[in-house]
């Protein structure tokens, strides 16, 4: 799937087949959890980290679901049309945003996802105690999105923040990694 | 800081932030987790080339919109969280207030400042509940809440009903937990938005059953004495 | 057009929803298996008797002459269908799928998203290609009743978390306008 049709397609699910709801009240929410998450582990923030990549995961596994569902993509051949699908249609429809694909490594098994726009990070401005902008990664939900949504259709990859605005980089940058391609499972041999 | 007024006077001294208020210690977090910074100034990086969020006009994001799917996901994820820290529906209740109160500070502050000049200070129960039912349900939900009613029984409660909480939309609560509602976090926000206009309640969340609408809501709202005295000064 | 039954698999190839109608003429017995009805009764009693029971709680009343179980039912369907998707898969290719099967008695249908999540209905021999259906099923029903549902798990260990209120219902209410066209 080339890239243009990837963004058609993209572009027509969000406009017909998307409800929707005001921005801000996702914007607040997540602020709200990223808040909490910080408050429970008393600024650890490699924990905090680690957290929003689990929740992110769990979100992942359902995530994949519903973008099936609205989409009604097939599965994608190979690596890079995985790419830009995720790019043109999955932050499409869900965020309203298209990140830019960059960066593919000569094995075409890594690239980057370079956001123009977060809009989990309106608004938002790192806790001045020194240790934030090092430590936290506000947006770290999404690396758990795209794997736990990966996984589902048989990717392993690893996915994780390079540089982000919040902590003072001139980009928001995701670099994600595949890993490996799952085998599907086989029932039990005692049937 | 106590109150300067006589106690009985209607003038009390405007500030949203609850610890300014006189005495009353709220359940309110802090805005901010961080210890204060070592120096005077601000030790935080900004990116070169972009502005910092004090650049960005506030109503840059007023309208936009985004898929309500993604709302559904993170507060799935909330509530799984909260789920797994207590044990039990009145807690978990609590902990999903307590997430929607800190919406609600910042949400007051900033409809307030989106109305601009024709912001009007709610002194009133009832102003401060149309505002509620109109300009805050139609910004968060894009429609106005169904219904507003005065309880007959307690002087102290109002009722603000929705008949189809966009938040419980993919939600099927299982019979063993058939006390929850979820709206609880809306719940949070509403009470936030009452304290913070000097209007100190407490507001839960409540399941009807209705032939016509299966997801039906009723958010009480009992307020506390020192609003039903001004009330009634006011009348 | 009688619809007979309708089943559910994960990836994990675990059985997580049965549904059962109309008993077929062999299957005919007194026996009663936990998550099984014999006719399209009210939605009350159907999530009465549905709260929170897994699908592989042992059934201790084996059925009599050889009938089979829910449970063995279900292991059988998936057998069939997980050898068939794989023999379709060698022959034509990793693209390809298969969508239906007919026997004398019955005809079953087959819909398999791109989650390994695999959707089998047994119908009516005469009954039209159900695969569209199965669809509709997955995105207006599954997706948005199962999975975006926050207090159900997400993997469904025995069946848990599928079979909620709305998810019922909604199923009911689809496969009533199946069998009136």
């Amino acid at each position: 799937m080339s890239s243009t049709k990837a963004a058609r397609i993209g572009e027509e699910v969000w406009k017909t087949r998307i409800d929707k709801v005001n921005a801000e009240l996702v914007t607040l929410t997540y602020g709200s959890i990223v808040a909490q998450l910080c408050k429970d582990f008393e600024g650890d923030y490699m924990e905090v980290n680690k957290q929003l990549d689990k929740m992110g995961y769990n979100i992942g596994l359902r995530l994949i679901e519903d973008f099936l569902a609205k989409t009604n993509t097939g599965r994608c051949a190979n690596f890079r049309e995985t790419a830009e699908t995720i790019s043109k249609i999955g932050f499409k429809v869900f965020l309203n945003i298209t990140p830019t694909v960059t960066n593919w490594t000569s094995d075409n098994k890594q690239f980057s996802l370079i956001f123009d726009e977060n809009p989990l990070a309106d608004f938002v401005e790192l806790p001045d105690d020194g240790r934030a902008q090092n430590e936290l990664w506000y947006s770290n939900i999404l690396c758990g999105v795209l794997r736990g949504a990966l996984e589902m259709v048989q990717m392993q990859v690893d996915a994780h923040f390079a540089s982000d605005v919040l902590r003072g980089n001139d980009t928001t940058e995701m670099r994600v990694t595949l890993i490996r391609m799952i085998d599907d499972e086989l029932p039990p041999g005692d049937d | 800081m106590s109150n300067l007024n006589a106690p009985n006077s209607p003038f009390v001294p405007f500030s949203p932030n609850p610890s300014i208020q006189s005495g009353v210690p709220t359940a309110t977090p802090p805005l901010s987790a961080s210890k204060p910074a070592q120096l005077g100034s601000s030790n935080l990086r900004y990116a070169s080339s972009r502005k910092s969020i004090y650049d960005r006009h506030l109503n840059r994001t007023q309208r936009s919109e985004l898929s309500k799917a993604s709302f559904a996901f993170l507060f799935g994820e909330m509530i799984q969280y909260a789920q797994k820290q207590v044990s039990g529906i009145q807690d978990l209740e609590k902990k999903l207030n307590i997430q929607g109160y800190a919406i609600g500070q910042r949400l007051l502050e900033l409809l307030l400042y989106r109305e601009g000049r024709s912001a009007k200070r709610e002194t009133r129960v009832l102003g401060i509940l149309q505002f509620i039912a109109q300009t805050l349900y139609r910004h968060l939900f894009g429609k106005p809440a169904d219904g507003l009613e005065k309880s007959r029984e307690h002087e102290d409660e109002y009722m603000l009903i929705d008949h189809d909480p966009v938040v419980n939309s993919h939600i099927s609560v299982p019979k063993e937990m058939s006390q929850l509602n979820c709206a609880a976090f809306v719940a949070g926000i509403i009470e936030a938005v009452l304290d913070g206009s000097l209007f100190p309640c407490r507001v839960t969340a409540h399941s009807v059953f209705s032939e016509q609408f299966p997801s039906k809501t009723v958010f009480l709202i009992k307020f506390e004495e020192s609003v039903l005295e001004r009330e009634a000064v006011l009348q | 057009m009688p619809i007979y039954s309708f089943y559910i698999f994960d990836r994990h190839c675990e059985c997580i929803y049965v549904k059962q109608w109309l008993e077929r003429e062999r299957e005919r017995s007194s026996f009663r298996p936990q998550t099984a009805n014999s006719t399209i009764s009210s939605p009350a009693t159907l999530s009465e008797k549905r709260v929170s029971t897994p699908i592989d709680a042992p059934t201790n009343a084996r059925p009599p002459h050889g009938r089979l179980s829910v449970q063995d039912d279900a292991k059988l369907v998936f057998g069939v269908v997980f050898s068939l998707r794989n023999m379709v898969r060698k022959l034509s290719g990793p693209d390809d799928n298969f969508i239906s099967y007919r026997t004398s008695s019955y005809k079953l249908h087959y819909y398999e998203t791109p989650t390994n999540l695999k959707f089998v209905m047994l119908t009516d021999i005469r009954m039209d290609n159900l695969r569209v259906a199965l669809h509709q099923i997955y995105i207006n029903l599954y997706v948005e009743f199962v999975t975006k549902n926050p207090l159900s798990p997400v993997e469904h260990k025995g069946g848990e978390g599928v079979a909620c209120e709305l998810f019922e219902l909604g199923l009911e209410r689809f496969v009533q306008t199946i069998q009136d066209v």
